[in-house]
């Protein structure tokens, strides 16, 4: 790998999460432990196999883009996009970049993003119109009456890019632009791009982060169908367990993260404020699902560093919390860092936010160590033996050590590890 | 200019116009369209009922036990076997020789598709009609009975780059990357970049999609972006015409691998081209138009000849984005003579999607095997059903017939929903 002469920082975090949508709340609520799960509230579960799920408790796009021409777009926007665009647009800010004030062919934006879905009133009247008797919907129908009921611009709504193109539009990004779509992977994956390219000189600035709402009933349905999710419905912020002896599966969740990247000399000419380095990425494909292949990409992200294991403060985990999940990455964490070196895991709090779950857990990382305190793993009260890592359970530890290591992969194996530093001036 | 070179050694290709690279290239050599009557589904009531189809695609014919895939959608099943056939080409199968876990993937690859008729029933099951507001509860109620987990899964986008790595033994980076119309273009530009760092010796990069379902044509057709030309489907599709009405929808699978220069002659891989060039921009100006004065395509182009350290003059052929609408045609002619200057008129321009159709993700790479394969046979795809010349659309489309020249550097274009642009440059290779 050719030597990384231009080095990259985080000057901007942003992040909407079931608890906390500005860094510091979000980061507090790490800390005290608390949980975002609970009863499903947009529509009645009962019939739902995980009744409970991480939402945003309130979720106002107009409180943070305030731009009369910014807002028309938002009836354009699944729930989905307008959360990438808020946490793109929080992390603009926080970085205090104003637009125009960099210059737009050489800003990027790169995001993780999944399949989103359709609002079922978008396509109700279409089918009820459509449908012959007691079924099925006819497509004769469709085609001549239906199709009229479904609102003209519904494709664009849905469209797993259009975080962001609307970020690139709201905040005139003008360079590369891409969205990874590797499911819980994804925003791993994009960070890793958008780092390389960075490094390649091609961008000084990337706007980049993750989205994800599955806070609707067709996503529900969905992965109820094919994701092993909880059962556990007395206490739903026990839910989700990473780790843990009694897990039974994940818990769906949403989210957005965004972070400005940054290269060095780029951010301090403009005296930036720096949360963070990104020294270290790599990705791969772990097709065994053993932790083989997924140990050599955390080992080569840290060897790309230029970092020992010894030197991590902590492994930022996916603590997915399924049988076949934890138990793999675990396998990985363990034969890299050996039994001791502390592993997070973020979802206990507030569930999966797939394609939005590296992001956010990423920026839980970073403010781990720019505020030198590690948070504690919510609901792993009994490890599991068949995870023989140090899942870190009791109360806010101090960091000790300069690096974070980000994990993050999908059900079909596809890996991606990153290594952040503490910023030190 | 970049110390890893990168060039092509394997390419394979799933689409409307034949299952191989070679039919690909021989039937547009032809002027013939893939387009006819929608045979995937009943399209007859539908504002656009013609599409340019894969036909008489049978996954068994490329894998074994394909029994194992059948859940799986179209996407996934095109690109199986496009990939095969890439690997196979590269000596890349089966080949225990390399390390496996230098070798990625990376496609641009579109979604599965929604069972349309639990999906359509389940809503109107619980949707009354008065008022038409859907009753979650009531759609909870159908859907979980009716819908087939599988099914649903494998609509997942990582599921088709996941299928593929694991099908072939491809351990390295694996990315899939949705830019809508521009993201297989993207897939293969981001993977040049992955072998250029050193992140991977090889990867097998490219996209599949098939939006040829009842969902699809009503996106598009809401978005008034197909064209309407029921009763001439073969010459619906006629980019820079002034007559040109709309895009056919069609679907298919491009593969190809790209290698490291030393990688590929110490293994004597065959090389069918060099790599040499990559820009990709952001409009950043609406989601439902491209730039009116091709800011972004213009800015891409620009990129990809500085990557590749070529003069505009450099370039011998374009093959164009070319989609066949009124605002594409007209912005890309401008972005292209506002680079190529004076030299447009020389630059000979066409678009493989007036005989294929727009395969959506995977119209970027499809078009860039067409590039590779003027490159090598001296021989210019037409742009067919050219026939009356828009004023605003004035270049040398190499209309209606194909034509010889010596290709040496060839610029394929990509454009996307949202203001997405990405611009290739292959060259013959020589050392």
């Amino acid at each position: 790998m050719a030597a990384a002469v231009r080095r990259v920082v985080f000057t901007g975090l942003g992040v909407l999460t079931p608890i906390g949508s500005d860094p510091d709340t979000y980061f507090a609520a790490l800390c005290d432990r608390k949980s975002g799960v609970r009863r499903l509230s947009f529509a009645d579960p009962l019939a739902l196999g995980c009744q409970v799920g991480g939402e945003i408790p309130e979720f106002k796009p107009n409180n943070v883009i305030t731009n009369k021409e910014h807002r028309k777009g938002f009836k354009m926007m699944a729930r989905t996009v307008q959360m990438g665009l808020v946490a793109a647009t929080m992390a603009f800010r926080d970085a205090r970049l104003e637009v125009g004030q960099t210059d737009p062919e050489r800003a990027g934006v790169e995001f993780g993003a999944g399949m989103i879905a359709s609002e079922l009133d978008d396509l109700g009247r279409a089918s009820r119109v459509s449908l012959v008797g007691d079924g099925p919907v006819s497509l004769a129908a469709w085609g001549e009456r239906g199709i009229k009921d479904v609102p003209p611009l519904w494709m664009l709504k849905y469209l797993p890019n259009m975080p962001s193109c609307h970020v690139s539009i709201t905040l005139d990004l003008r360079g590369p632009s891409n969205t990874i779509t590797a499911s819980d992977a994804a925003s791993l994956l994009a960070l890793g791009e958008a780092y390389r390219i960075l490094q390649r000189d091609v961008a000084d600035v990337f706007v980049v982060g993750g989205t994800e709402s599955k806070m609707n009933p067709l996503s529900q349905t969905r992965h109820n169908l094919f994701q092993q999710l909880s059962r556990r419905t007395d206490d739903p912020t026990k839910a989700h367990r990473p780790f843990d002896r009694d897990r039974d599966g994940s818990v769906l969740g949403e989210a957005a993260g965004g972070f400005v990247l940054e290269e060095l000399e780029h951010a301090k000419k403009r005296g930036a404020r720096i949360y963070a380095e990104l020294v270290g990425y790599a990705c791969g494909f772990d097709r065994a699902r053993d932790g083989l292949v997924m140990a050599k990409v955390i080992r080569t992200a840290l060897q790309r560093a230029g970092v020992r294991a010894d030197e991590v403060d902590h492994v930022n985990a996916q603590g997915l919390a399924t049988d076949r999940s934890d138990p793999w990455e675990a396998k990985a964490i363990r034969d890299v860092f050996g039994p001791k070196t502390p592993v997070w895991a973020i979802k206990g709090n507030m569930g999966s936010a797939g394609a939005a779950a590296g992001a956010v857990e990423l920026a839980g990382s970073i403010l781990a160590l720019s505020r030198g305190q590690l948070p504690p793993t919510l609901n792993c009260d009994s490890r599991d033996p068949a995870c023989p890592i140090a899942v870190h359970i009791d109360g806010v530890r101090p960091v000790t050590k300069p690096y974070a290591v980000k994990l993050n992969f999908t059900d079909k194996g596809q890996v991606g590890a990153v290594v952040v530093r503490r910023w030190e001036g | 200019m970049h110390s890893r070179r990168v060039v092509i050694t394997g390419m394979g290709a799933i689409t409307p116009l034949g299952h191989s690279v070679k039919e690909l290239y021989a039937n547009q050599l032809e002027g013939r369209s893939g387009a006819g009557p929608i045979f995937r589904f009943d399209g007859r009531t539908f504002p656009t009922n013609f599409a340019s189809q894969v036909k008489d695609f049978d996954l068994a014919r490329h894998v074994r036990d394909p029994g194992r895939f059948k859940e799986s959608g179209l996407n996934t099943k095109f690109a199986l076997a496009a990939a095969k056939q890439a690997l196979a080409d590269a000596h890349l199968l089966d080949n225990s020789k390399v390390d496996r876990t230098t070798i990625g993937v990376y496609l641009g690859s579109g979604e599965g598709s929604h069972d349309f008729p639990n999906l359509t029933l389940s809503l109107a099951l619980s949707c009354p009609a008065d008022g038409f507001k859907v009753d979650p509860t009531e759609f909870y109620k159908h859907s979980l009975r009716t819908f087939g987990a599988a099914h649903e899964y494998e609509m997942e986008m990582h599921t088709t780059s996941g299928h593929v790595a694991a099908e072939y033994d491809l351990q390295g980076p694996n990315y899939t990357c949705q830019t809508a119309c521009a993201a297989s273009g993207q897939a293969v530009g981001e993977a040049l970049e992955l072998i250029r760092r050193g992140e991977a010796e090889a990867v097998l990069t490219g996209g599949s999609h098939s939006m040829i379902h009842p969902f699809g044509v009503t996106g598009f057709n809401l978005l008034t972006t197909l064209s309407m030309r029921n009763h001439e489907p073969t010459k619906a599709s006629r980019p820079f015409d002034l007559n040109r009405d709309g895009f056919v929808l069609g679907e298919g699978a491009g593969m190809v691998v790209l290698e490291e220069l030393e990688h590929a002659r110490k293994r004597k891989a065959p090389i069918y081209a060099e790599l040499v060039g990559y820009g990709t921009t952001a409009d950043a100006y609406r989601v439902t138009d491209s730039h009116p004065d091709g800011r972004g395509a213009i800015a891409c182009i620009k990129w990809a000849l500085k990557d590749a350290g070529l003069r505009p003059t450099d370039i011998d052929y374009v093959n164009a984005h070319g989609t066949s609408t009124q605002v594409n045609d007209r912005a890309e002619t401008i972005a292209i003579k506002d680079v190529f200057g004076e030299y447009a008129y020389q630059l000979p321009v066409s678009s493989s999607k007036s005989m294929l159709g727009h395969l959506i993700c995977a119209a970027g790479v499809v078009e860039l095997i067409t590039s590779v394969e003027t490159i090598r046979n001296g021989v210019m795809v037409p742009t067919i059903n050219y026939e009356t010349p828009d004023p605003d659309c004035d270049l040398d489309y190499v209309p209606n017939r194909a034509r010889e020249k010596k290709v040496n550097r060839a610029l394929s274009n990509s454009f996307g929903f949202g203001g997405q642009n990405v611009s290739l440059i292959v060259s013959r290779f020589a050392d």
